[in-house]
């Protein structure tokens, strides 16, 4: 099967190889369409296709500069949500801190020490 | 011995002892968010705000491990100080970066400081934009009786906040002033009693401001609020007073006022409408002759009688090209020598540029109703924020969180805010859990329901969304382009201290 990107019968067709681009991802990047387009994600081996029909009859829409867009926005989404996913135990931990009244400080570094050597 | 310890200790290390291994791209990730500035740049910002400018192509970079610490060593050195990455699994400095966190929601420690009394819902004016039902008689069934009125300064007073302001709107206040004096002289006893700061505001269209009632505002400090949309024929295109002009009254009053409370005592807001959008710079103009210090030009809210009817009705691009011909006209004026602020500007900039928050209800997150501001109704209801009175008045109910007679627990940890507190903060809400510009603006579901149909809300098509972005990314666009413009703006917020 020819796996390449398309506009075809005024809709988009978009593949992207799930071993690199996550479900998350490409969520989060379509919610940002779902307001011009009938959506719909389905796994076809390796890839997921994805395709996109427009849904209301009237709009002008131009579909070469949206399928352009997108693959940039799902590349963008894609390095957002890694970040999100290896970020996600350092966020919490973080935002546990902030709320916390201080049970979750960990003591300060280095040793504690007069510095100049005098002793009193 | 003791001079062997000292030249021991005064020695000054390597940069090798400081900078730890020197290993290649093997730092870890932290937190934070990535938006495309313009054509050639990409902006991050981390948990509490701090950003980056960077050029296209470098978050992909970050993210790959692709930044070294010996070629790139002054990007690699902002993405360390600035929390974006770490050569260890957390951060060193974590304990920091959460002492900030905390100081950016710092107004959920101290709970609800407006509380909006409904003196009165009479009104003389016609505002074809009113958000409220206006109505022009019957002092007994539309004015706060003095039951309601005891009961809502009991409650002001629960709050933990050790500062609340008590703010009387209407309809127009004034009409029922002898009600504000009680209240006023009520609120001010209980505030000594239990050594609480009480700040008052009248919100009025001043038509009928006397020197008496001012005296009695200077003798208790009560501050002004009034509306002033523009020149005269913007002014009085939008606030229709019968048989007199809206705009003379109000300057009139506003004179009136400065010169027994005070210029600082005397404050304006606009309200853009359709006509407003042809003429930012006319608007701006009457703010600088009035000799205000600054302007905060808002959109319409789209609540009450503002969404009936086309006179006000209008496409938010329309009011972001708006927007951005009257900032950059007052920043020229900047450069000019006047200091003049755009104060929605400067909301941002101080979510941008300080450590701190500003308890700006309509851009926090949670969101500041309930947290920041409560509404209590002239007929007793009480309301999450004044824009859910308006939405009341349209017979939808989902903000009322119940009556003064309900207790204090009720009406702020009840059923009803713990349903809205599901929805209440961007950081959980599609669309904005991913945005970059999330610490900067917020959550606002009385606005959602209004233009969307449900709390939550829909980012694509919110108006909202839009506009907050777009400005935001205006304003950090103009700084990173232009010097002086970024010298303003930090001028704008020097002296905010939280």
């Amino acid at each position: 099967m020819d796996l390449k990107n398309e506009i075809k019968d005024g809709q988009i067709a978009v593949f992207l190889d799930s071993r690199i681009y996550s479900k998350a991802g490409i969520s989060k990047c379509l919610y940002w369409y779902s307001d011009k387009f009938n959506i719909s994600i389905n796994i076809i081996g390796n890839h997921f296709k994805i395709e996109l029909k427009p849904n209301m009859e009237n709009q002008k829409l131009e579909l070469e500069i949206i399928l352009e867009k997108l693959v940039k926005d799902f590349l963008d989404f894609n390095l957002r949500q890694i970040v999100t996913s290896e970020t996600q135990n350092v966020r919490d931990l973080l935002i546990a801190k902030a709320f916390s009244n201080g049970e979750f400080d960990d003591p300060p570094l280095g040793e504690i020490s007069d510095p100049v050597g005098f002793k009193f | 011995m003791i001079d062997s310890q000292v030249k021991k200790t005064r020695k000054f290390n390597s940069f090798e002892k400081y900078n730890g291994a020197l290993n290649e791209s093997n730092y870890h990730l932290m937190p934070f968010r990535f938006h495309r500035l313009n054509k050639n740049k990409e902006i991050i910002v981390n948990e509490v705000g701090d950003f980056l400018i960077i050029p296209n192509g470098t978050f992909q970079k970050i993210v790959n491990r692709q930044i070294s610490k010996i070629s790139d060593q002054e990007l690699y050195g902002d993405l360390i100080a600035n929390f974006f990455i770490s050569e260890t699994p957390v951060h060193p400095l974590i304990d920091v970066l959460a002492t900030r966190y905390r100081n950016k929601k710092i107004f959920l420690n101290r709970f609800t400081d407006l509380h909006i009394f409904v003196i009165s819902l009479r009104c003389e004016h016609t505002c074809h934009y009113c958000q409220v039902s206006r109505v022009t008689q019957n002092k007994d069934l539309y004015d706060m009786s003095i039951a309601n009125i005891d009961k809502g300064i009991d409650i002001m007073f629960r709050s933990p906040n050790d500062h609340v302001t008590m703010e009387f709107q209407g309809g127009e206040a004034l009409l029922a002033f002898d009600n504000i004096v009680y209240a006023v002289e009520k609120a001010e006893k209980i505030a000594n009693k239990k050594n609480k700061s009480l700040t008052k505001v009248i919100c009025t269209n001043l038509a009928l401001i006397t020197e008496e009632i001012l005296i009695y505002c200077k003798e208790h400090e009560i501050l002004i609020s009034t509306s002033l949309d523009g020149p005269k024929h913007i002014h009085d295109s939008n606030r229709t007073k019968p048989h007199a002009s809206s705009y003379d009254l109000t300057i009139e009053g506003i004179n009136k006022s400065r010169d027994i409370l005070g210029k600082d005592h005397v404050s304006a807001l606009m309200t853009t409408t359709r006509l407003s959008l042809d003429f930012p710079i006319e608007i701006v103009d009457e703010y600088i002759k009035m000799g205000f210090n600054g302007i905060f030009l808002r959109n319409i809210s789209p609540y009450g009688f503002a969404l009936r009817g086309n006179k006000s009705k209008y496409e938010t691009d329309h009011f972001i090209n708006f927007y951005k011909t009257a900032l950059e006209y007052i920043i020229q004026k900047n450069l000019e020598g006047l200091n003049f602020v755009e104060d929605l500007a400067r909301i941002f900039l101080i979510k941008i540029l300080t450590p701190f928050n500003i308890g700006y209800v309509d851009l926090q997150s949670p969101s500041g109703l309930i947290n920041g501001v409560i509404v209590f109704n002239y007929d007793g209801a009480v309301y999450a924020t004044d824009e859910s009175r308006m939405l009341a008045e349209q017979k939808d109910f989902t903000f009322k969180l119940g009556t003064l007679d309900d207790s204090y627990e009720d009406l702020f940890f009840g059923e009803k805010a713990q349903e809205i507190a599901q929805i209440w903060a961007n950081e959980s809400l599609n669309g904005c859990s991913e945005c970059a510009f999330q610490q900067y603006c917020g959550a606002d579901p009385v606005h959602n329901l209004a233009t969307q149909g449900d709390m939550y809300g829909f980012r694509p098509t919110s108006d909202f969304c839009q506009k907050n972005m777009e400005i935001i990314r205006y304003l950090i666009d103009r700084m990173d382009s232009d010097p002086k413009v970024k010298e303003i703006f930090e001028n704008w917020v020097s002296n905010f201290n939280g």
